[in-house]
């Protein structure tokens, strides 16, 4: 059985008859051929035979994995954050951003590698900018480093700017359960005003899994 | 005998019962101008109203732009909301070849809900309940069914999103007023089961908003949704995952 999370710039690939890991594959670098038993994501739909909600996949995930009734699981990737929260073990709230908080993690990749920084070398700032969306964030980080602020400076209050605007979406938690790709980028994760727990990037693939468990999909 | 005009009569929002009365015969053709009627662009509105507002009020705008009634009544009461009262004076400068009356529809009569009750497609119950306003004879008695969800709010300007719904959706709030022809009952408005997983729904930068998120947060299985014009991928699987996870 093969799942996988169709993520925009990076799929997650899991063989559940092999032993191993799952697998990350750039999306630029996948088989355009390539069709999976059970897929979520983005780039999904057109890769699977039975196509799994995002939120449905982290929602099912976060249940199997996170041993709590109450809970909010916060989900960052490349294009899009979504969030589920459960209170006594019931689907309390949920959001997805497709538009006004488009485009944050791709936009952090970007500057990482723009920039040539090392996330785990940089401190997180007293400060952040205000950021709604990756793209219209960019102008601050322009206007900083014009005004005097080091690159890696100005990289930072924009990074902390994004994990606010995420940490307000998902309703000012108490605590955030982290899931996708920016869990491997401490100062993003530093920067959110609660405690955060990282889930790792393959949050939505346990999902499949609960999912593939229920469907019963020979 | 002459034969009476032909008619064109725009209606917006829930007017009276007098008012429907009197529109109904043979010569009068009813538009209700709050629904996306045809292929009206929206944005034929946008040089009289700004972008970031009520679409059902921006599709009141365009709809009217097009089809040019001879005759609207637009409630501007409580039953329907402040930026009626805005869109109706907007009307009335933008259109003055158009009459352009203002209700205030506060009749108590009591219609009774079936549709919304009942076991039938939740997107095809709401179009029978908007098409009932039309309509001053008394509802067809429909037997209610045992409701697995419920959908609160206001017809969407986008009824895909009520495709999502399973049959046995029972409808709330003011869509539930609609049906019943007390368009400002808002005991009836309040109303909600909470019993039963409820999606709470208004239009963006819509007043309802407001009530639509606090009774979400009262009821105890609920998730609140707003859309603009149309219903995004993300708002469609806001639905959907809800639904699934709430196990229907």
């Amino acid at each position: 059985m093969l799942l996988a999370d169709f993520g925009t710039s990076y799929c997650k690939l899991l063989d559940t008859t092999a032993k191993s890991e799952p697998q990350l594959i750039a999306s630029r670098d996948l088989d355009r051929n390539l069709q999976v038993d059970i897929g979520t994501g983005h780039n999904g739909k057109r890769h699977c035979l039975h196509y799994v909600n995002e939120l449905t996949a982290l929602a099912r995930g976060g249940i199997s994995l996170i041993r709590e009734e109450s809970f909010t699981l916060l989900d960052c990737g490349s294009r899009d954050i979504k969030y589920v929260a459960y209170s006594g073990e019931k689907i309390k709230d949920m959001g997805w951003n497709a538009e006004c908080g488009a485009s944050m993690g791709f936009t952090i990749e970007l500057l990482e590698k723009y920039y040539d920084l090392d996330f785990t070398a940089i401190e997180v700032p007293a400060s952040s900018f205000s950021v709604t969306c990756g793209v219209l964030g960019m102008s601050h980080i322009f206007d900083a480093v014009v005004t005097g602020n080091s690159e890696a400076e100005a990289v930072a209050k924009f990074v902390k700017g994004i994990a606010i605007n995420a940490y307000n979406f998902a309703k000012r938690p108490e605590k955030i359960y982290l899931s996708g790709g920016l869990c491997d980028n401490p100062l993003f994760v530093g920067s959110f005003p609660c405690p955060v727990i990282s889930m790792g990037r393959f949050v939505l693939l346990e999902g499949l899994k609960v999912s593939y468990e229920q469907l019963s999909i020979p | 005998m002459t034969k009476p005009r032909t008619q064109r009569v725009g209606i917006v929002g829930v007017p009276p019962l007098s008012v429907i009365k009197a529109l109904a015969a043979p010569h009068i053709t009813i538009y209700d101008l709050d629904e996306p009627q045809g292929k009206i662009d929206i944005e034929t509105a946008s040089p009289f109203l700004p972008r970031v507002y009520c679409g059902i009020l921006r599709t009141v705008i365009a709809n009217s732009l097009i089809i040019r009634p001879d005759t609207i009544y637009i409630d501007t009461g409580p039953g329907k909301c402040d930026c009626a009262v805005h869109t109706a004076t907007v009307l009335t400068d933008s259109m003055p070849e158009t009459r352009i009356i203002r209700t205030r529809n506060q009749d108590t009569t009591d219609f009774g809900t079936p549709l919304c009750r009942t076991r039938m497609n939740l997107l095809e119950k709401m179009q029978a309940i908007t098409a009932s306003v039309q309509s001053p004879t008394p509802h067809q008695e429909l037997r209610p069914c045992s409701p697995i969800a419920g959908f609160w709010g206001v017809p969407p300007r986008d009824f895909s999103l009520l495709s999502l719904f399973p049959d046995t959706t029972h409808i709330y709030g003011w869509a539930r007023c609609m049906e019943n022809k007390t368009p400002d009952n808002l005991k009836l408005e309040l109303h909600y089961n909470p019993d039963i997983p409820t999606v709470f729904f208004a239009q963006s930068f819509c007043a309802k908003t407001a009530l639509a998120r606090h009774l979400a947060t009262k009821h105890p299985h609920a998730l609140y949704l707003d859309c603009d014009v149309t219903a995004g991928n993300s708002a469609k699987a806001k639905i959907q995952a809800f639904l699934e996870l709430s196990g229907i």
